[in-house]
């Protein structure tokens, strides 16, 4: 007789018939559990993932009958192995080992902001950037675009020759050009001559332009960045009546209050100040101290998510903010007027809370205000800084030399008034981004001849076609040196000959001065060998050291630390004015710097094409960024369905595929069309716009992704505008790749949070939370909360132990014995991965990073809103709100899309299971555990039934559905017969050492098992007839964690409780994702911890993921926490802004199973 | 009508299946004997655009392997000799400085245009073989290439086959000695094989020596 098991309905737990829900969500659409969604989730890929376009089962093998028959007639000419040739060198080559990689110090040039890197060249040609770690402030951290910049080296899409006139040039006709222009500039002082260039570093360009300056007193010379990454100089100017820049130091600020600044993506130096701020949020002991996050910005940056406290308000008014700031913290009434009509919920508290806390930390305090502000708004933050002891202890001043005088408007004037007889634009792309009222392309027109180097033929090249187009140099292939953010000089060394014979900047500013020797070489060796800071090893020893370590010692610019002059200050703030309101019909418009494009320079790099934005999760798109309350009122809030109260879909999923609705945006008199997207925590009525799309002339990758924003936003301000109106274009929908739809884990408590107080007192909170929190013993003899009692040493070795001597795998693989004669199967280590949650900001470098170092396809637009996405490694991105209902229907919280949410970032990856699930349903025994403790993949024995990634708990096994690899992104459709193979270019970037993977074969996270074999087998090398095998610990580090700015991935050795990865997984806050599942993951995730301020109006007492979780698991001890709280309870509740938020009264806890975890089971 | 098929019609069933059995046994035989890389590969030896000769330079003249192999002991990759390395000894004027068979190396010192050697043993692009590991712990050059120094016209002597690799990953000690004497081919250990393995069993344990089994070790 069949049996059958009476699983009981879920507790009823309000009379309105609310079920339990989930807790985390990662889109609206999630949250809202539509049908359609939910469909989804129980899809291992979204519907059509595994579809061929519109090509059903039986016309699929027909096709297939046919192309086997052609296969057939090519196979008799193929079976043989052709003959290979060995090609040594004629004659032998200094430093070149044939199979070894070599790494030479260089720099990634970007503005005033130069990165110092190592680039890993194999026979010559760079494959891989890695951080400099012999530069102290960056640590040998990265960032995406660092990291995707190599692509660009191997772009076949980038200009290949030189060209006049639209004709291809010879090297020699550009010479002779340039030599002509200086010439001529000689003869006549540079009369009529214009210098377009973007703001550098470098000094030997500014070593140049002196010259320049100098020789051709009428020249211009004017330098034009599309987009700011440093305050303004005109505040400094006021504020201090010098030039001067801004140092952040993080590392010693307890409190920070960030007024629109991105200082984790936007701001210039930003690597470096992740890693500092990483340094104060860590807490690795219990009595850590860590600092604390207000942000007050208008979007939703990857800044604000790291917030404690975070304050919506629209960009124009945060002038208002500073002043009433100013106000609070010094109590002075100077600038209050300008602060009048701003207006926010609890407005006097929380200013008041906020000074309070930056008071009592006088010192540890700063301030930070994004560049993209006006000068005003920085002169007041200069104020307050200077008010709060900073200045000196965590912001330096430094003496940064000022950007050029003339800016692009001057040559837009002289191009107007008809007296430019030549224009030099050295990089740069004025034509797509400069000011629209500018109309720099019609200006461009009135001069008699253009010279533009450019690494691509764009906007700016095809503006003026009977100019003369230079191909320029990658920074990979050319000489140069350039200046970090702290004016520290680093050198650019060529890894490879000019592929295409490109110049750079400096070579050719050096043609047209006629300079001796105009190679970067001689140009660069002079400016070094000329300084001063090189002190005793001055000549070619000195600058050797210097191409050895990149960087000049000690050549950073000087801290000053000048006083404010308050008459300065005041003149400057004279003419502000208080903000105007943003309303629905007068709506502001926020231009950003985006993650990935930067100022639209990268739209052709296929990495950061394909990288999901960090927030948005939008890849291959920019968007218009709506909030939730603007989206209500355009009516394109979610549709919602008949069977369910939820909440309603942002936009239209249709197989998966986010259907947006598209408005237009006018602003300044011009119209901007583009997709909408409501992304909860903006300001109301601000709609943000990323620049850098929508590019009409570059390579194949970029051409046309996006939509344009640079159309509308003028030269008066370049931020962000005010006055614009948004209407919804009727009928219209346009389709974003949106990955945040996909790989769903259907919000338990992945990433688990608490309150610093909670952690405090109970540092092991983790294990009082999720499944395995209630089970018996899962996994030896400890429960997790008995676990997390022992002395930290002895979980270290607990966990050794573990990993060494527990059955692994679960393939059809025999199990090994570990025991007796083969006790040497077991690995002389074992791997394992450490993240900490809790400095992780979300940045995206490691899955740049990831791509750079593992060969990953980028698989396009296409198939990405198909969800076949080939990342590694992505970041999930949960919002949670606290409102969520016990039960996923019916209850007002759920019904309304939230507008102040916090974020939970978690990068996710294999977790390499020692149980893992993936190995047991493979057919073939292609994934299988090594002894190691890695899940390997047999990339050979696959056969692509994809059970794998349908077992895989945590979604990151990504399947090739097309040769990648092989084929072009808009053939991939094409039959066998259409054209194949990667251009020579394309494969020069590949590491040598990891297969490239082919169609039908499943791929993961190998944790870098290239890297962890060649650390063994130098290792085995050092070692000879010696037992001395084990790798040290940190003689390397899997590509993820080597980019990470936070340095929150860990890679190493736990068979060594003593390893860096031992013991951060030995402490209290450590656990595994899906734990109850026994499934062993090697990653572990260290727990996230919030820093709020108990007297801040939007205090919430717990994470407010945490109380969604607390609602779900425990809905009966939440009741009654939805409105009134009830006597007898005064356990956390939901985020409301009142006073039953506060901490709970000790002398109030409830003796259930919830108080006792939330305030430790021993008290 | 009943007599239409003959009794020995009866018999074909069995016949037929024991044709099929036959055949199939055949070509399997067939397949697994010639179709693997012990009878495709071994004996392969190319024409090389010079007639080098290792039995002369190896063997009679008794020049380490590493002269020319300079990085074999660092690197995955055993480095073919640069034309320069040849002409430290046969530049004109030196050894055989004009003999015409020397030609493409000269021209290639000359014009940096390397001499297109023919690649003998090759494993698959997605077997990752060490050299650098394998010299640095004892295992000699002769346990994969044979006896280099006895060959006029080097030829494929080893399979190279997964299989064959395995062998010696499971059972080390019987190749493991003094890495010392790694490059001398002509090497054996004087107890005989038994004192080979006994003496292999010492260094497996001393030295820690564990020959991944796990695709992780070759395959990336």
């Amino acid at each position: 007789m069949k049996r059958t098991f009476d699983h009981s309905a879920p507790e009823q737990t309000n009379t309105d018939g609310a079920l339990t829900g989930p807790r985390y969500w990662r889109s609206l659409d999630e949250l809202a559990e539509t049908p359609g969604f939910q469909e989804q989730m129980a899809r291992e890929f979204p519907e059509g993932a595994d579809n061929l376009n519109g090509v059903d089962r039986r016309r699929f093998f027909k096709l297939m009958a046919a192309s086997f028959a052609l296969g057939g007639a090519g196979l008799a000419s193929g079976c043989r192995r052709p003959e290979e040739h060995i090609l040594a060198f004629g004659r032998s080559v200094e430093h070149s080992i044939p199979g070894l990689p070599l790494y030479y110090a260089s720099a990634f040039p970007l503005r005033r902001n130069a990165v110092p890197i190592l680039a890993e060249t194999h026979q010559g040609r760079p494959t891989k950037i890695e951080g400099n770690p012999s530069f102290a402030p960056y640590g040998g951290a990265t960032n995406a675009l660092v990291q995707a910049s190599v692509l660009d080296l191997y772009d076949p899409d980038r200009a290949t020759t030189h060209t006049i006139r639209g004709t291809a040039a010879n090297a020699a006709r550009i010479q002779d050009l340039l030599a002509e222009i200086g010439t001529q500039a000689r003869a006549d002082g540079g009369n009529g001559l214009v210098f377009l260039a973007e703001s550098s570093g470098s000094p030997t360009r500014e070593r140049l332009v002196a010259r320049l300056r100098r020789e051709f007193p009428q020249a211009l010379w004017a330098e034009y960045d599309a987009v700011r990454d440093e305050p303004p100089a005109a505040a400094a100017r006021a504020a201090f009546g010098r030039d001067v820049k801004p140092v952040y130091r993080f590392a010693k600020a307890k409190r920070v209050v960030a007024l629109d600044a991105d200082f984790f993506g936007a701001e210039s130096g930003s690597i470096g100040y992740i890693r500092d701020f990483a340094k104060a949020r860590r807490a690795h002991t219990v009595d850590a101290e860590i600092n604390r996050l207000y942000s007050v910005e208008s979007t939703f940056t990857l800044t604000g998510s790291m917030a404690d406290h975070r304050l919506r308000l629209a960009s124009s008014h945060l002038l208002a903010f500073a002043a009433a700031l100013f106000g609070a913290v010094t109590g002075s009434a100077d600038y209050a007027a300008l602060s009048t009509g701003l207006q926010f919920k609890d407005q006097e508290k929380w200013l008041a809370e906020c000074a309070k806390d930056l008071l009592a930390h006088r010192g540890q305090a700063l301030v930070v205000a994004g560049s993209h502000l006006p000068a005003e708004v920085h002169a007041i933050v200069y104020a307050l800084n200077a008010a709060l002891d900073a200045i000196g202890n965590t912001v330096d001043f430094v003496a940064a030399p000022a950007p050029a005088e003339a800016g692009i408007a001057e040559v837009v004037a002289r191009l107007n008034a008809g007296n430019v007889r030549t224009l030099v634009i050295l990089g740069g792309n004025p034509v797509y981004n400069a000011p629209a009222d500018l109309q720099f392309a019609a200006a461009l027109r009135r001069a008699q001849q253009v010279v533009r180097l450019g690494y691509y033929v764009d906007e700016t090249s095809a503006a003026f076609p009977a100019g003369a187009h230079v191909a320029a140099a990658h920074y990979l292939e050319s000489w140069g040196d350039a200046r970090t953010t702290d004016g520290t000089i680093v050198a650019i060394q060529p890894m490879i000959l000019p592929l295409f014979g490109g110049i750079s900047e400096i070579e050719l500013l050096a043609r047209i001065l006629g300079e001796g020797k105009p190679d970067g070489y001689s140009l660069v060796f002079q400016t070094i060998t000329g300084l001063n800071a090189l002190g005793g090893t001055e000549g070619e020893k000195g600058f050797r050291q210097f191409l050895h370590d990149g960087f000049v010692a000690g050549s950073a610019y000087q801290v000053v630390n000048p006083a404010i002059n308050a008459g300065g200050l005041r003149e400057l703030l004279a003419a502000a004015r208080p903000p105007v309101p943003v309303t629905r019909e007068a709506l502001e418009v926020r231009f950003t710097l985006d993650a990935k494009m930067d100022d639209g320079r990268f739209a052709n790099n296929g990495w950061l094409q394909e990288c999901p934005d960090p927030m948005t999760k939008i890849a291959w798109d920019n968007a218009i960024l709506v909030s939730p309350a603007l989206g209500r009122e355009l009516g394109i809030e979610p549709g919602g369905s008949a069977i369910q109260v939820a909440r309603k879909n942002s936009a239209h999923f249709v197989r998966g595929m986010d259907r947006a609705f598209v408005g237009e945006l006018t602003v300044n008199g011009r119209v901007l069309r583009g997709p909408l997207h409501i992304q909860p925590g903006l300001a109301n009525y601000t709609v943000a716009v990323a620049l850098g799309y929508g590019r009409g002339v570059t390579g194949r990758v970029g051409t046309g992704v996006g939509f344009d924003a640079y159309q509308v936003r003028l030269s008066d301000n370049l931020g962000y505008a005010t006055g614009a109106t948004l209407t919804l274009v009727p009928g219209s929908f346009h389709l974003l790749a949106n990955t945040q739809q996909h790989w769903s884990m259907e919000g338990r408590d992945i990433v688990r949070e608490a309150n610093v107080d909670e952690f405090r007192q109970n540092p092991g909170f983790v294990a009082g939370m999720g499944m395995e929190a209630h089970s018996p013993a899962i996994f030896g003899d400890f429960t997790p909360e008995e676990f997390a009692k022992l002395p930290r040493e002895e979980r270290a070795r607990i966990t050794s132990e573990r990993a060494q001597f527990t059955p692994r795998g679960g393939s059809l693989k025999e199990t090994p014995d570990f025991s007796g004669p083969n006790a040497f199967l077991d690995g002389v280590h074992q791997w394992a991965m450490s993240i900490d949650l809790n400095t992780c900001i979300g940045c995206n470098a490691c899955v740049i990073a990831c791509q750079a170092e593992n060969n990953i396809p980028i698989v396009g637009k296409d198939q990405v809103l198909r969800g076949r996405e080939m990342h590694w490694i992505r970041l999930d991105r949960y919002y949670s709100d606290g409102k969520i209902e016990g039960g996923a229907f019916g209850g007002p919280g759920n019904s309304i899309i939230p507008e102040d949410p916090q974020v939970s970032l978690q990068p996710m990856t294999c977790q390499h299971c020692e149980l893992a699930p993936c190995e047991t349903v493979c057919p073939v025994n292609a994934t299988v555990h090594d002894q190691e403790g890695l899940n390997t993949m047999a990339y050979n024995r696959c056969i692509g039934t994809r059970y794998c990634a349908n077992n895989c708990p945590y979604k990151v096994r990504r399947f090739n559905f097309f040769d990648y690899n092989q084929r072009q992104l808009d053939k991939l459709y094409l039959g066998p017969l259409a054209p194949k193979g990667m251009p020579e270019l394309v494969k020069m970037v590949k590491n040598p050492d990891v297969t490239v993977r082919m169609r039908g074969v499943m791929e993961k996270c190998t944790y870098c098992v290239q890297r962890i074999q060649a650390a063994k087998i130098a290792q085995k090398v050092k070692a000879g007839p010696s037992p001395d095998v084990v790798v040290p610990d940190g003689a390397f580090t899997v590509a993820c964690a080597q980019a990470c700015p936070a340095e929150a991935i860990v890679f190493g050795n736990i068979k060594d409780p003593t390893t860096r990865v031992s013991r951060l997984k030995a402490l209290e806050q450590d656990y595994a994702v899906l734990g109850y599942l026994n499934i062993r993951p090697r990653t572990t995730y260290l727990g996230k911890l919030r820093n709020p301020n108990p007297e801040m109006p939007d205090y919430a007492s717990l994470p407010l993921s945490r109380q969604e979780y607390l609602k779900k698991a425990y809905p009966a001890e939440m009741k009654g926490h939805h409105g009134q709280a009830s006597p007898t309870h005064t356990g956390p509740g939901p985020r409301q802004g009142t006073t039953e938020d506060k901490a709970p009264n000790p002398a109030h806890r409830p003796q259930t199973s919830l108080g006792k975890f939330l305030f430790g089971g021993n008290r | 009508m009943s007599n239409l098929f003959p009794k020995s019609v009866n018999k074909l069933p069995l016949q037929i299946l024991i044709f099929i059995g036959i055949t199939t046994g055949v070509v399997l035989a067939g397949i697994t004997y010639y179709a693997t890389p012990k009878y495709t590969r071994v004996g392969y030896a190319p024409i090389q655009p010079v007639p080098f000769s290792h039995a002369l330079h190896s063997g009679q003249l008794g020049i380490d392997c590493r002269y020319c192999h300079s990085n074999v002991d660092k690197s995955a990759h055993s480095n073919i000799p640069t034309a320069q390395t040849c002409m430290n000894c046969h530049s004109p004027g030196l050894i055989k400085g004009d003999s015409p068979l020397l030609a493409p190396v000269r021209a290639s010192f000359e014009s940096g245009n390397p001499v297109p050697w023919v690649n003998i043993h090759v494993v698959p692009d997605y077997a990752y073989f060490n050299h650098a590991v394998h010299v640095a712990r004892g295992v000699s050059c002769v346990e994969c290439h044979g006896r280099i120094n006895e060959m006029e016209v080097v030829h494929h002597a080893k399979p190279l086959s997964m299989a064959w690799c395995l062998d010696c990953h499971r059972a080390p000690e019987k190749v493991l000695r003094d890495p010392a004497l790694v490059t001398n081919l002509d090497w054996q250990h004087p107890g005989g094989p038994a004192a080979q393995i006994e003496q292999g069993r010492k260094f497996v344990h001393d030295w820690n020596i564990q020959p991944p089994q796990s695709c992780s070790g070759c395959h990336r």
